[in-house]
């Protein structure tokens, strides 16, 4: 049974939890694309009907938004991760 | 480059009543805020001139993006639609000048707003419904989904600080690491960028998020 210091299981916790700061940003990947799917969605919309632009955009940005959320709670996970 | 709100100073002694960074520049930009309205409603005229204009600007602004998703009621809820817009927009554009952080970057801000957006969308479904039909609504279609329907109704309130939050210091993050990186004028145009960009784009997003989720509870 190998016994390790408390500053050596210090030191792996912190750097364990930098690199799981690193992969949650992974989840970025998913918001992009549906955030990017929507925005084009809408572009083609605009183009067909240019008088409905207005609806049109508030409606892109409360997809977006929703489907953004879980870009930023990854971003928090990983800022929690980094800063205690 | 420690995110969260830094302890300034003490009142009522060494350790009681601890006074944030936040807690300051937020009751600055309050008092700008109400320095800037009084100015720009000094002595209204009929025909509107000069900065009389900008003010009308921003209520019709605020108004049109109510009016279509609470119909009829926009003159009711311009009032709070246009605090936190106004609120939220000068916190983030407060963060660009040099010495001072946005209030906005503290989880206590963002979660406090999305408290009273959450209080004030259960207020309302509750006087548009009744306090009985406004409960029923919960468990519909089948009353075998009111557990997810109450989770959901909480996870609310916590994406909504959450995404305000997480967006405002994450650009401060990002603007720290290239000034340790490249300093100099390398991140001068970022600062256009996650300040004066997605501070205003997340004002915008968190009023329509509000509108959005009291029409969501009135109908």
């Amino acid at each position: 049974m190998v016994e390790f210091s408390p500053e050596t299981i210090e030191m792996v916790i912190r750097s364990v939890s930098v690199i799981a700061a690193g992969l949650a940003l992974i989840a970025g990947i998913g918001p992009g694309v549906g955030m990017g799917f929507a925005a084009g969605k809408a572009t083609s919309a605009v183009r067909r009907q240019p008088e409905a632009r207005g609806s049109i955009v508030t409606t892109m940005l409360l997809g977006q938004i929703i489907s953004g959320s879980t870009g930023i709670y990854s971003l928090v996970i990983a800022i929690y991760l980094v800063f205690t | 480059m420690n995110p969260g709100p830094q302890v300034v100073t003490h009142l009522f002694g060494k350790s009681y009543l601890p006074v944030t960074d936040t807690l300051l520049i937020g009751w600055l930009s309050v008092i700008l805020i109400i320095i800037l309205a009084k100015y720009l409603t000094k002595n209204l005229k009929l025909r509107p001139e000069g900065k009389q204009n900008v003010a009308e600007l921003m209520v019709t602004a605020i108004y049109d993006q109510i009016e279509p998703m609470l119909p009829g009621e926009g003159w009711r809820f311009l009032p709070f639609i246009a605090t936190i817009f106004i609120y939220i927009g000068f916190c983030n554009l407060i963060g660009f000048v040099p010495g001072l952080t946005s209030p906005t970057g503290d989880l206590n801000t963002t979660l406090g707003l999305a408290l009273v957006v959450f209080l004030v969308s259960h207020y309302e479904g509750m006087r548009e419904k009744g306090v009985w039909g406004y409960f029923k609504s919960f468990g519909q279609p089948v009353i075998f989904l009111l557990p997810l329907n109450i989770v959901s109704e909480f996870a609310k309130p916590i994406s909504h600080s959450f995404r305000l939050f997480g967006n405002i210091v994450g650009g401060g993050i990002i603007i720290t690491l290239i000034y340790q990186a490249a300093p100099g004028l390398v991140p001068v145009p970022l600062h256009a960028w996650f300040d004066l960009f997605i501070g205003l784009i997340q004002a915008l997003i968190f009023g329509m998020v509000a509108i959005s989720y009291i029409s969501v509870a009135k109908s």
